[in-house]
Order: C-alpha cells, then sequence, then structure tokens
C-alpha cells in the first residue's frame, strides 16, 4: 500500500520540483524565499501516516539533493526529510485536533520547515561543510518561516485535495 | 488513538535511513553513479530553467518593484545602466563612451588582463533555503567552461565554476559562505585569505602579523596555479573596515565585494589566463574631485541689481 501510494504521488512531487527549480527559484523572493517542495512535503506528510510520511520525505529529499543549489551530498536533504516528515505524520496521525484544522497543520508546517533547515544545517556542519554567519542564517530562516506561513494555507487546499484522491480518502479539509 | 508504530513501519524507516546513509557515503567517495545523477538531472533541467526565466520576468519585475517600494523598474534600469556607465569609466579611462552593456563590460575587464573567456547569461539564481549562493549560467563544457574556472563580471570577480554541464554551469558566488580564496592588497602587496559571509560583505584575514591594512585599500585575486581556480589579478572588493583586535594574532577586516551578485545578467569565465601576471592593473581607479565654481553675488546699497561673478 505505501509503495503504491508513494509511486502514485510521485509525478505530484517531480512536478512540484520542477516548479521550484524552473520558477520559484528564479522569483529571487526577499529573505532567502520560500522552498515549495519541502513545503508540499512536510503538509502532504502532515495528512499522511508515519510510513507515507517518511516515503514522502525520501522522495523529497532525494529531489531537494538533485537541485543544483544543494550543497551537501546525495542524501544529505533525503536523511533530514526522512525524519521531518516521518516526525510531522506521526504528531499528526490519529490526532483530529491536528489533522482536522488548517492552522494546526500551518503551524506544523511552519515550525518542520524551520527545524528542517536548522537540522540540515547542523548534519552540514557534521559533514564538513560552511555554514556563514550565524545573523545571516537567522535572517534566512526567518524569512523561510514566514513565506512559508504565508504560502502554506494557499497551497493546503489543493494538497488536500490532491492527496484525497491519491488515497482515496473521503476526509478532506 | 495516538498512533504507536508497528514492525513493518520501523523496518520502512530502518531501511530508508540505511538507504539514505549508503547514498551519503558513496556521494563522498565520489562514486560516478551519483554525480553523473546530479549531472543528468541538471543536464534535463537546464531547457526548463531558461523557459521558466523567460515566463518568470514579468512577475520577477513586478516583485522586484513591489520590493522597492515605488521605485519602477524603468527608473531601476535607467539607474543602473548611469551606474555600470560610472563605474566603467572608473575601471578603465580608455573607455568613455556611454551606453556600454555588462557584456561589454565583462569584455573590456577581460581584455584589459588578457584574459581569454566565454560570456554566458545567467538563467538562474541558487535557492537561498540551501544557505548556499550560487547561480546557472547558459554555457557550459560545449562551450569550454570546465570545474574550478574563474568567473569574473565587468566590475571583477563573482566566483568560480563549481559543476560544469553539457550546456550549463554552475557558479559559486565568492559571496558564498564556504568560498575562499588568496587575496593580495593593490600596492602593498600584502597577502591574506577573503571568504564570503553569505551576504555582499567578506571577510578579510591577513596571513602575516607584521603587516596592516587600511580602510580603501583594493583587493586582487593572488591566483593559483596554472590559473584555476583563479586567474591572478582579478578586483575582488574594497576594504570597508578594519578590526584591530589587540588580542588577534593577525589583522581582519571587511571587504565589501565590487560586483553586485543579486543584479548579474551577464557574466564571463576566464576559460584561459593571461600570459603575464597583470598585477594592479586591474585596480579600479580613485575617482577625482571635480572643484565646483563658487558664485558670489555682491550687493551694493542703491544699485539697480546685484552682479554675480564666477570665481574658481
Amino acid at each position: 500500500m505505501s509503495i503504491r501510494s508513494f509511486l502514485l504521488s510521485s509525478p505530484i512531487f517531480i512536478g512540484v520540483f520542477l516548479f521550484q527549480e524552473a520558477f520559484v527559484t528564479q522569483l529571487r523572493l526577499p529573505a532567502g524565499g520560500i522552498n515549495v517542495l519541502l513545503v508540499v512535503a512536510l503538509i502532504w506528510s502532515a495528512l499522511s501516516t508515519p510510513e507515507i510520511g517518511a516515503l514522502t520525505g525520501f522522495g523529497a529529499g532525494i529531489g531537494m539533493d538533485l537541485s543544483q543549489t544543494s550543497p551537501g551530498p546525495l542524501g544529505h536533504w533525503t536523511l533530514v526529510l526522512i525524519v521531518a516528515c516521518y516526525g510531522v505524520a506521526f504528531l499528526g496521525y490519529g490526532d483530529d485536533n491536528i489533522r482536522g484544522n488548517p492552522i494546526n497543520i500551518v503551524l506544523l508546517t511552519t515550525i518542520g520547515v524551520v527545524l528542517s533547515q536548522v537540522a540540515f544545517l547542523i548534519l552540514g556542519l557534521m559533514l564538513g561543510q560552511q555554514i556563514g554567519s550565524i545573523g545571516n542564517i537567522i535572517f534566512l530562516l526567518a524569512g523561510s518561516a514566514f513565506w512559508t506561513a504565508i504560502f502554506s494555507p494557499l497551497l493546503l487546499k489543493l494538497i488536500s485535495y490532491i492527496h484525497s484522491n491519491t488515497f482515496g480518502s473521503r476526509a478532506q479539509l | 488513538m495516538r498512533y504507536g508504530g508497528d514492525n513493518r513501519g520501523r523496518l520502512l524507516i530502518i531501511v530508508l535511513v540505511v538507504t539514505t546513509l549508503f547514498l551519503i557515503t558513496l556521494d563522498l567517495r565520489g562514486v560516478q553513479v551519483i554525480s553523473g545523477l546530479r549531472t543528468g538531472t541538471q543536464t534535463a533541467l537546464t531547457p526548463v530553467q531558461k523557459a521558466g526565466s523567460w515566463v518568470i520576468s514579468p512577475l520577477r519585475n513586478f516583485i522586484s518593484d513591489v520590493t522597492h517600494l515605488g521605485r519602477t523598474r524603468n527608473k531601476i534600469t535607467k539607474l543602473q545602466e548611469e551606474n555600470d556607465k560610472l563605474r566603467l569609466t572608473l575601471q578603465d579611462r580608455k573607455v568613455a563612451d556611454a551606453q556600454l552593456t555588462q557584456l561589454k563590460s565583462v569584455l573590456n575587464l577581460a581584455g584589459t588582463a588578457g584574459f581569454k573567456i566565454v560570456g554566458a547569461k545567467v538563467i538562474s539564481q541558487g535557492s537561498s533555503t540551501s544557505f548556499t549562493q550560487t547561480l546557472t549560467i547558459d554555457a557550459g563544457t560545449s562551450s569550454g567552461i570546465h570545474q574550478n574556472m574563474t568567473v569574473i563580471s565587468g566590475y571583477g570577480l563573482v566566483g568560480v565554476v563549481k559543476y560544469a554541464y553539457s550546456h550549463s554551469a554552475l557558479v559559486q558566488l565568492a559571496s558564498d559562505s564556504a568560498f575562499r580564496i588568496g587575496a593580495r592588497i593593490a600596492g602593498s602587496q600584502q597577502i591574506g585569505i577573503l571568504s564570503g559571509q553569505g551576504t555582499r560583505k567578506g571577510v578579510l584575514q591577513l596571513l602575516d602579523n607584521t603587516t596592516t591594512v587600511h580602510k580603501g585599500d583594493a583587493l586582487l585575486a593572488r591566483g593559483s596555479e596554472n590559473g584555476r581556480p583563479f586567474v591572478p589579478g582579478v578586483p575582488i572588493g574594497q576594504v570597508t573596515s578594519v578590526s584591530n583586535s589587540p588580542g588577534a594574532v593577525t589583522q581582519t577586516a571587511d571587504v565589501k565585494f565590487y560586483t553586485n551578485f543579486s543584479t548579474l545578467g551577464v557574466v564571463a569565465v576566464v576559460v584561459s589566463g593571461a600570459a603575464a601576471d597583470p598585477r594592479d592593473a586591474l585596480v579600479p581607479p580613485k575617482p577625482h574631485p571635480t572643484p565646483l565654481p563658487t558664485v558670489t553675488i555682491y550687493a551694493t546699497p542703491g544699485a539697480v541689481s546685484p552682479s554675480p561673478t564666477a570665481t574658481k
């Protein structure tokens, strides 16, 4: 079931990846902009079971690692996203207070984005990468949280619709 | 009911994490298949990015207008062109004509140094969410561009080619926090290491504790063996402040890069360095103040009208 769902959702994530690489990075939004693939993966996970969440994190992570802008080795983002997406799915699964409330999902996604980026930085440091000045990192993290909080509510309805159709679920936000 | 997990779920997580660690290990060991995956992805993405750049430009301009609160695109473009013109005049007195484009300025800089270059258009700016400063250009190995080649603009150093694909290349900007370059101060020839900080500002650390650096000093690339990754003599930036911490072993200084990385449209990749080190030939000359005429008005009581006299 998990593998089937994973395969079904793959074209969606490939589309999001292309959208991110071809369009979103060109917008040059202030304060670092938004990573749509990361946001979509976390929202998707928040609506899924932990297994699907982990698989989603794996797929999205591979996509982000294949991005030209990824500084780390292949698997850097993947490892972070497996844990992040699993964690988000785990927190939301079986708890209607979280899953049934769009505000909670947006909050969970925003926190998930920031924590994922922090984990990405820490893992990068462990792998010997340079991370730059603390001030710049805080600025980018704050910018990322801002854009995620702005765009998540806009994406949530669409992702919820696609998610429910992909998994044949009647529940939809 | 809170999810408790089962054996199958745990096994899946373990498999995924182990697979990821395996991938990281393979990539860090430089296995060709992994680098081939990235090359293939980038090759496939290049036409999509080019199309995206064309489609998104009106929206990008709109966002830029909104960001700059009321300043119109035309006014910004006009000011940028005017700024380009002034900088070019400073960099090379021989070139005095106006209406020079960014590409022409690159050719001018490379021509002065005797570099052989390949011009390229910027097709994508790297995402800052990965905490890197990169850009993608529309020329690659098919144009003679390879890894570790210096990238310049009309103002000076832009960065270095990190990866070269068949029809595109990824450039690591000098502002990237992982960027390091050996630099020397024009005139005094003192050497140090300049590192990017994620912004247009870099930090220079001198190597010799007996030497000093001053505000306003111009920095040039020291150059590498065979001109890769850095050709010598390329202007990098100007010292904006000097840190004189008594506990520090050597002096450090903040440096503002000559190149404004957010407005790059055309860059050039140095495929072959100059036969001889250009030394300080590329340092932008300091501007000379032009005396302004002083107008003195003598007013005589009872006179019909005051007569202005201009003196210098």
